[in-house]
């Protein structure tokens, strides 16, 4: 089963706030991004990507469909996860983050379901170390992934500094 | 695939792949092929017979030793998403100030380059390879005219770009206030605190045994020494590099311990090796480049002026110009937040297939950078193997001292942990020392920078660089800078102006390392 990113659109963000939003002298600690799909088809989300920027904690809440006739109502996925360790250091404060489906106990996405997804259990910790056969069978998987990796680094001259035997050069240049 | 299972599958594919490059791949697979003439290879159990081959002529461990290697040297792969420069450096505004930092480095070095008429790289004419082939070994006593050259930089102007480091989305205020960070390091980034520390150097504890204080004269060599020396030599044995890296936290007995840091540094000297610090010999000998007049200024100014080192003067020449030539250091790069200096061949401005690095090795000597070598001459005579250990000291450890980084070891690290370490745990001290301007950072930079070379009597950094390779990290540095102060906080609380403070602190010739840093961390009232 192959994956496909799916169009989204991206709000600005709303600073939660209590009492009148142009005061300066407060500064709210949540802010709230609205995400919408506006492709029609009904589709399997399967993880989330993304970079942080100083965000402590996240909680994602859906709006989810379950049938024509109740009004549709708001679930929240994740609750307070943990994406900076310590928020006043910069642990974790421009990492990239996935979150996949397995992490929400009910993460379901509307227009597709006509019921809920029964309640998935939290994967337990992995205890000791994969069956190596089973690994390098899905090692095969990951050169796609390292391959892409390698490319981008920089490329390493094996050897030779020179350029067919010159080495003549200008000055050094600021990129 | 869990996500915990996918990014251990993600780790072993990238280290196979790194080692399938390698020396040591060639010949497990040359080994594979030659067992098959062996009686206990049996066609059935093919693969089950070849690994059990393998673990008992003991070419199991050195993969293990390779893939432990690996592991301690690049960072666990990073997110898919993440673009190569986030493995360098996660953080934007470091990977911002790295640049900058790099950029005044090489218009320094461009308007050397003009103003002196001297090119960056030259071909040697014949004659003059023939003779400095000729005196090789004895490059020393060569007296150039280096008046005109001038380091590139030196310690002091690498921390001020550091005193100046902000985080643009940190909001402390202008005026001080409790937010506003006491010392010169203004960024946010998480360091240990001493509970934090007991926890990483916990084999440095009271209750274990260490060389450096156990081994004195007055200890009787039955309690500890002994019994250290002989497990020594069994870790030797089984060459476990793991092994070797948690026994030198102890500290290494003198007779073992070139051994034992090419054993954790996974360095063994095969003729390919020996072969190929030939081949950089070579290129030194062909081209002539101005990074060498750098290294020849930076050799007379610092070793040669040194009671211990100046002895190794030849050797450092021999070492750190091939060093300036080695392409394979490039590599080290991928994990480094800065950046291999560019250039193109003369005529060729923008044209990419001319595009090269310099120096070939992308590093730039700075005012001190000698120092890195000459403790290792104490250790390896042989200079390939010197070559090699240096090599691999640098792409582990050095390089952080010089780069702008929010690495745990990387010198940004390093200063933010010496300057709370001594706010927390020497108020006063600190308090007394910034009132009269002599903030503490400004004495042991330059201590740290060097990784304490040149400032300590030989045997003890001998001690000292055990610990850095036992915990691989250089934390330790910090610690120690930190225990230098306590140790000295009575005098230091009497001075009443810096060029007093520094000259309480100019001389650390005579300290012992282990004590201050065991004190400092378990035996200090918190």
């Amino acid at each position: 089963m192959s994956r496909v990113l799916v169009p989204c659109h991206v709000k600005g963000t709303v600073a939660l706030q209590v009492g009148d939003v142009r005061t300066s002298q407060g500064r709210p600690g949540v802010l709230v991004i609205d995400v919408t799909f506006p492709s029609v088809a009904p589709f399997e989300l399967q993880e989330i990507v993304f970079k942080n920027y100083y965000t402590a904690f996240l909680t994602i809440r859906v709006r989810q469909h379950t049938s024509t006739h109740t009004p549709a109502k708001w679930v929240t996925c994740l609750r307070d996860y943990c994406l900076m360790p310590d928020p006043h250091s910069e642990e974790g404060a421009q990492e990239y983050v996935s979150l996949f489906k397995h992490q929400s106990p009910s993460m379901t996405f509307p227009k597709w379901l006509s019921h809920p997804v029964p309640c998935e259990q939290p994967t337990p910790l992995l205890e000791g170390l994969p069956d190596p056969s089973r690994v390098s069978s899905e090692v095969q998987q990951m050169w796609a992934l390292t391959e892409m990796i390698r490319a981008s680094h920089t490329s390493t001259r094996i050897g030779r500094f020179d350029v067919d035997g010159c080495y003549d050069l200008n000055l050094l240049s600021y990129t | 695939m869990l996500q915990e299972e996918s990014d251990l599958s993600l780790i072993i594919a990238q280290i196979v792949q790194k080692l399938k490059g390698s020396n040591l791949y060639a010949q497990l697979e040359r080994q594979a092929w030659a067992s098959l003439q062996r009686p206990e290879i049996k066609l059935e159990s093919l693969k089950e017979d070849i690994k059990e081959f393998f673990k008992i002529s003991g070419w199991e461990k050195k993969l293990q030793n390779a893939v432990y290697s690996e592991l301690s040297v690049f960072p666990l792969p990073s997110h898919p998403a993440a673009p190569p420069e986030h493995l360098k450096e996660p953080l934007v505004y470091m990977r911002k100030a790295q640049g900058s930092w790099e950029k005044r480095i090489l218009k320094s070095l461009n308007s050397m380059c003009t103003e002196l008429s001297i090119p960056l790289a030259r071909k040697r004419p014949v004659g003059e390879q023939k003779e400095l082939l000729n005196k090789w070994n004895e490059m020393g006593t060569d007296e150039p005219d280096l008046s005109l050259f001038r380091p590139v930089y030196a310690p002091k102007d690498f921390l001020e770009v550091l005193i100046n480091l902000r985080n643009p989305n940190y909001e402390n205020g202008d005026s001080l206030s409790f937010r506003t960070h006491l010392g010169l390091i203004q960024v946010p980034l998480k360091v240990k605190d001493i509970p934090e520390l007991k926890e990483l150097f916990v084999e440095l504890g009271l209750t274990t045994g260490q060389l450096g204080i156990d081994d004195s004269t007055q200890v009787p060599p039955e309690l500890f020494e002994n019994e250290h020396v002989r497990i020594g030599q069994k870790v030797l044995t089984e060459q476990d590099s793991a092994a070797a890296q948690q026994y030198i936290r102890q500290g290494s007995p003198t007779a073992l311990r070139a051994e034992l840091w090419a054993l954790i540094l996974n360095i063994s000297s095969h003729p390919e090796d020996i072969l190929y610090y030939e081949q950089l010999k070579t290129n030194v000998i062909q081209h002539d480049l101005l990074v060498d007049s750098l290294i020849y200024k930076d050799v007379k100014l610092t070793a040669s002026n040194d009671d211990y080192y100046f002895v190794f003067e030849d050797y450092l020449y021999q070492v750190l110009l091939c060093f300036s030539r080695d392409t394979s250091v490039l590599s080290h790069f991928a994990y480094n937040s800065a950046s291999p200096p560019k250039s193109y061949i003369r005529g060729k401005l923008g044209l990419e297939e001319y595009a090269v690095f310099y120096p070939p090795n992308g590093v730039i000597p700075f005012h001190g950078f000698s120092m890195y070598v000459a403790p290792l001459c104490f250790l390896y005579h042989e200079p390939s193997k010197l070559y090699q250990i240096f090599r691999e000291m640098y792409v582990r450890f050095f390089f952080r001292l010089h780069s702008i980084s929010s690495h745990p070891s990387g010198i940004v690290s390093l200063c933010l942990l010496f300057e709370t370490l001594l706010q927390t745990y020497l108020p006063q001290l600190f308090y007394h020392l910034r009132e009269i301007g002599a903030q503490p950072l400004r004495i042991s930079f330059k201590w740290m920078v060097r990784a304490f070379s040149g400032y300590l009597a030989t045997d003890q950094l001998l001690l000292l660089w055990d610990r850095i390779l036992g915990y691989n990290s250089l934390e330790i540095l910090a610690v120690l800078a930190a225990a230098v102060f306590a140790f000295r906080a009575v005098n230091l609380m009497e001075v009443t102006s810096l060029a007093a403070a520094e000259a309480v602190l100019a001389d650390l010739s005579t300290l012992k390392v282990m004590p201050l840093l065991q004190i400092f961390l378990f035996a200090t009232v918190t």
